[in-house]
């Protein structure tokens, strides 16, 4: 119980005193238990008002301290600030609104106003009696990140953290890194391939020390929290030693009977179960992929680098966060969408751009060369009626740009764009109009009204009713229908079960807040990157992870991290561990412990957010929320529900 | 339903048109347009029919006629697709269209032919001068004969022909209509238009569109004045005053405006200036050598000296069978009849819709 309490009633400038009494306020305040000093100011936030306040504490030995002023969002940090300068802790102070809650809303009705401020600030002076100082809770932090994916923007926060003198473990599920752009040609704006990004970032990763990294390998289990995770990782073998002999390996992937669809192209091609690296994959070692594998041993016959025998591993490490890179799929189209799995020439924008990639002097699909293109946009994305309401982003200019890039390489070829608006923003817009000025030509549907795929006569047709065009029904005789597909998430549920880390309507991961915290994850530690967190392109990709690796790097640079120690807390004597707060909490944040022979709940602080929402499943109230004690709030409730 | 067909497109750029591609379709052409309107909206459509390729679409349409190319639209196209060259160009592609001959678009696609045409036109008349058949005072009656049967052939069998396919593309394929009341109660646009061109004045808001609608209106007169003075009233060889002094009179309008224009062609200060095909700079040099030709030859019979120089008479009548037999039936000439008849024919739509 406090009795030597500070209250200041601030003017405002007259923003406050203009509508509220503020000498009646107090007077009125003066006579409340504890309260020792009561005073207005003019300005609360300027900075002589501030010292003024600590000089006051300081001279009257001031225990706890009330501001009635603006809203809390305004000034609490302000005030919280004035309250350790003098000595004090910071939750010694209780804030009061008596200006967005009373003088602004009530400026018609002073009396009732000055009537409404005087029961606020004694609320406040009511809590502020019962406040407790509360330290924040200190954890020993390991100083070393986990990123899991090791595409752009995995690799680019690794080298980030890294350069920050921070020990990275890099995590990539698949045999290969590069994620997506190792699949990609040449990329806008910068004519730069995928391979010669991968191979750059590539070089600067195995040749850095701090960076340890781990192919086929997934997080299997994860315990800890901000500060100190601790992470189960399975490795997956390549089946192939690291020191291989070129001929031989030919030859082995040569006698592999099995032929399987090949994931690279995705799918337009096969490979064999044993399967050497693309041209743009790195580590550059082949690799056995065991779910198509039927262990006839063939291979190992010809080649004795080959092991069919090698195990899986598990390797446990800690870490102070973990920074998620998972990137997304492209979205792949329902049966008979435009005409997809129906029609053969109905293609993808990802197996188009692979499409010519691998073509040379000609494009030909299915023996047939290709002179007129159609591509349909927003396939999987801004859907009418599918779940996936979002735009892509990245697919309009993708396309436009390899619709260029196919112009150069191939000529004469028809390039028909049906689109729903394009969107190439920024600098991309230079490509949009490049592809209009060389004659390729834009059509648009409208949302409610999508173009059609159909096949005559060994003809394959699109037909759109153009919005461009009154709505006329245009028909486009084409020889191959590329569907632009947009992002979805990664097929990777395991990985959000693992981490908790929550999705939002899109599916993808969210963050805190879009605009004020853009890479942070409500699960304290855990950041997000790349298109993980929802569709970007690689510049954007790239900036969210730079922002990913320097937020990780303020929770691990230094030995210790602070926590906001707003937690619940429970009372061991009370609790008869029914489970129930368990079940509630969103965060992992209570468990099951042994204490004097008896079952009872406890909570990790560096985990709870402090919601409280166990508070009310417990049956015996054994739980209270610091700084938000039942006291403390009942005490609140008394003095609004009874006037002076 | 149309079918897209990018052919279409590489072909009008023959016929003059560039960079309509550029085209992103954002409509502050046909939004500045002072002679579009709601029901009759251009030239974004017209844009947007080159650049699909739906040539049906263009072919029944009589929207090109109905701009009178103020630039405006070019000027403020953000895409600089320039959509005033394209209605131009669509002019010159229509006026083959309704060609029954397809020389039309044979002229327009290559220079060459027409340069072809010209030089056999010298030979011809060269030819006929100096292999004695006429003398000169024959040489100028059947100069005179000429100049009445090719107006009355080139009208009935090319003119005709094309105004009767021009009706059947653009109003009877289109609307199916016929009815004596109203294509008779609609002449009146026909013969206002033919007359006035009136539309040029709401066309542009620029003064300069209205000095150049005035020195057309005099170049219009003027030239069907001094068809009618030479062929009619036998200009060269009258001996009425009054016939003589309009004959001057109007001549000398014709070579004074197109020398106007030619230079106008030159400096390319406006936009429907900048760009300039080669039956636009034919059609204007032809008319001002046959205004100027003409002037001189009646000076040299006034002054009696055209019988020791009758290459006078000579270059006149060359220049005249070139723009009677090339220019009048193939070429730029044709705008003047299409122009009106377009007028008379939306009017006639217009009611049909109705």
């Amino acid at each position: 119980m406090k009795t030597k309490i500070g209250v200041y009633i601030c003017h405002c400038g007259g923003n406050i005193s203009d509508y509220v009494d503020v000498e009646k306020v107090k007077e009125a305040v003066a006579k409340e238990d504890g309260v020792l000093m009561s005073r207005t100011t003019v300005f609360a936030c300027a900075d002589s008002s501030q010292n003024e306040m600590i000089a006051d504490i300081k001279e009257n030995n001031i225990e706890a301290l009330v501001v009635a002023s603006c809203s809390p969002k305004l000034h609490l940090p302000t005030f919280q600030a004035v309250a350790e300068r003098a000595g004090l802790n910071k939750f010694n102070y209780v804030h009061a609104n008596i200006r967005e809650q009373v003088s602004w809303p009530h400026s018609d009705d002073k009396e009732g106003a000055t009537a409404k401020a005087i029961q606020i600030v004694r609320a406040a002076i009511a809590k502020v009696r019962l406040s407790e100082a509360i330290e924040p809770v200190e954890i020993k932090t390991q100083q070393s990140v986990l990123v899991i994916g090791a595409g752009v923007a995995g690799m680019k926060a690794a080298t980030s953290l890294s350069k920050m003198g921070i020990k990275v473990h890099l995590v990539e599920k698949e045999h290969f890194i590069g994620g997506r752009i190792s699949h990609w040609d040449v990329l806008c704006t910068t004519d730069e391939t995928g391979k010669e990004l991968v191979t750059r970032l590539y070089n600067e990763i195995i040749t850095d020390k701090n960076i340890t990294l781990y192919t086929g390998t997934e997080l299997v289990e994860s315990a800890g929290s901000k500060g100190d995770f601790k992470a189960k990782l399975k490795v997956t073998p390549r089946y192939v030693k690291d020191m291989c002999d070129k001929d031989a390996l030919a030859k082995a992937i040569d006698v592999c009977p099995v032929e399987v669809k090949d994931e690279f192209n995705f799918n337009i091609t096969t490979r064999k179960a044993i399967y050497h690296n693309f041209p743009s994959e790195y580590p550059q070692a082949a690799v056995i992929d065991m779910k198509n594998c039927t262990r006839c041993g063939e291979c190992e016959k010809i080649c004795k680098f080959i092991d069919l025998n090698q195990q899986e591993e598990n390797v446990e490490i800690r870490v102070g966060t973990i920074l998620v890179a998972t990137g997304f799929d492209p979205y792949t189209p329902q049966s008979s969408e435009f005409g997809y799995d129906v029609i053969d020439n109905v293609i993808t924008l990802p197996q188009f751009k692979r499409l010519v990639a691998n073509s040379d002097k000609e494009l030909v699909w299915n023996n047939k060369k290709i002179n007129s293109i159609s591509y349909i946009y927003c396939v999987g994305s801004r859907q009418p009626e599918g779940e996936n309401k979002y735009c892509s982003r990245y697919c309009c200019t993708t396309t436009i740009y390899s619709a260029i890039k196919t112009a150069e390489k191939f000529a004469g070829i028809n390039q028909y764009h049906i689109t729903r608006g394009v969107r190439t923003y920024g600098k991309q817009e230079a490509l949009y109009f490049k592809a209009l000025k060389s004659g390729q030509v834009f059509l648009q549907s409208a949302d409610d009204d999508l173009p059609k795929v159909e096949s005559k006569n060994n003809q394959t047709i699109v037909k759109v009713n153009d919005v461009l065009t009154n709505k006329q029904n245009i028909e486009i005789e084409t020889d191959l229908v590329v569907l632009v597909t947009g992002m979805v998430p990664r097929k990777n549920a395991n990985i959000s079960e693992i981490l908790k880390i929550p999705k939002g309507r899109d599916s993808f991961y969210n963050e805190i807040h879009m605009k004020l915290r853009p890479v942070e994850t409500v699960i304290d530690g855990v950041t997000i990157a790349g298109a993980s967190q929802g569709p970007k392109n690689v510049v954007e990709s790239i900036n969210s992870a730079l922002s990913a690796a320097i937020k990780s790097y303020s929770f691990v640079c230094n030995d210790t991290l602070m926590v906001e120690p707003l937690v619940a807390e429970i009372d061991s004597d009370l609790c008869t561990w029914c489970g129930d707060c368990q079940d509630i909490c969103e965060f992992d944040a209570i468990s099951k412990v042994q204490l004097d022979g008896k079952d009872v709940a406890q909570v990790n602080f560096s985990v709870c957010k402090g919601c409280g929402h166990c508070l009310p499943v417990c049956k015996t109230n054994a739980i209270q929320l610091k700084n938000f004690s039942d006291d403390e709030v009942e005490h609140m409730i008394d003095v609004l529900a009874n006037e002076i | 339903m149309a079918k897209t067909d990018l052919k279409f497109g590489k072909k009008l750029k023959k016929y003059g048109a560039i960079d309509f591609n550029a085209c992103y379709n954002c409509g502050t052409c046909t939004a500045v347009c002072d002679l579009a309107n709601k029901d009759v909206s251009f030239p974004r459509n017209m844009v947007r029919a080159s650049v699909l390729g739906t040539s049906e679409d263009v072919k029944s349409s009589l929207k090109p006629w109905l701009c009178y190319y103020c630039g405006e639209c070019t000027t403020f196209c953000p895409q600089e697709a320039k959509p005033g060259e394209l209605m131009m160009s669509l002019r010159r592609y229509l006026t083959s269209r309704y060609d029954w001959t397809g020389l039309s678009g044979v002229f327009y696609r290559n220079t060459v032919a027409y340069i072809i045409g010209f030089l056999l036109i010298i030979a011809g008349v060269l030819g006929l001068y100096f292999s004695n058949i006429f003398d000169q005072e024959e040489m100028m009656h059947y100069g005179h004969y000429f100049e009445m049967f090719a107006i009355a052939g080139v009208f009935a069998f090319i003119l005709l022909p094309n105004i009767i396919r021009m009706w059947k593309y653009t109003v009877w394929d289109t609307v199916k209509f016929f009815n004596i009341k109203v294509y008779f109660g609609s002449l009146k646009e026909l013969l206002v238009h033919m007359f006035t061109q009136k539309r040029t004045l709401s066309c542009g808001t620029e003064r300069e569109n209205k000095v150049w609608w005035i020195q057309h209106l005099v170049l219009v007169i003027g030239y069907m004045s001094l068809l009618v003075i030479t062929v009619f009233l036998d200009w060269f060889s009258t001996d009425y005053m009054v016939v003589n002094l309009a004959g001057y009179l109007v001549s000398f309008f014709i070579f004074a405006i197109t020398f106007l224009f030619i230079i106008k062609r030159v400096k390319k200060k406006d936009e429907k200036t900048t760009f300039s095909h080669p039956s636009d700079w034919f059609f204007v040099i032809w008319l001002f050598f046959m205004g100027f030709s003409a002037f001189l030859v009646r000076i040299f019979v006034d002054l009696d000296i055209l019988e020791n120089n009758f290459w006078m008479y000579l270059f006149h009548i060359i220049i005249l069978v070139q723009w009677a037999l090339i220019i009048v039936p193939f070429g730029k000439w044709t705008h003047f009849l299409y122009r009106s008849f377009a007028m008379y024919f939306d009017d006639i739509v217009t009611k049909a819709n109705k």
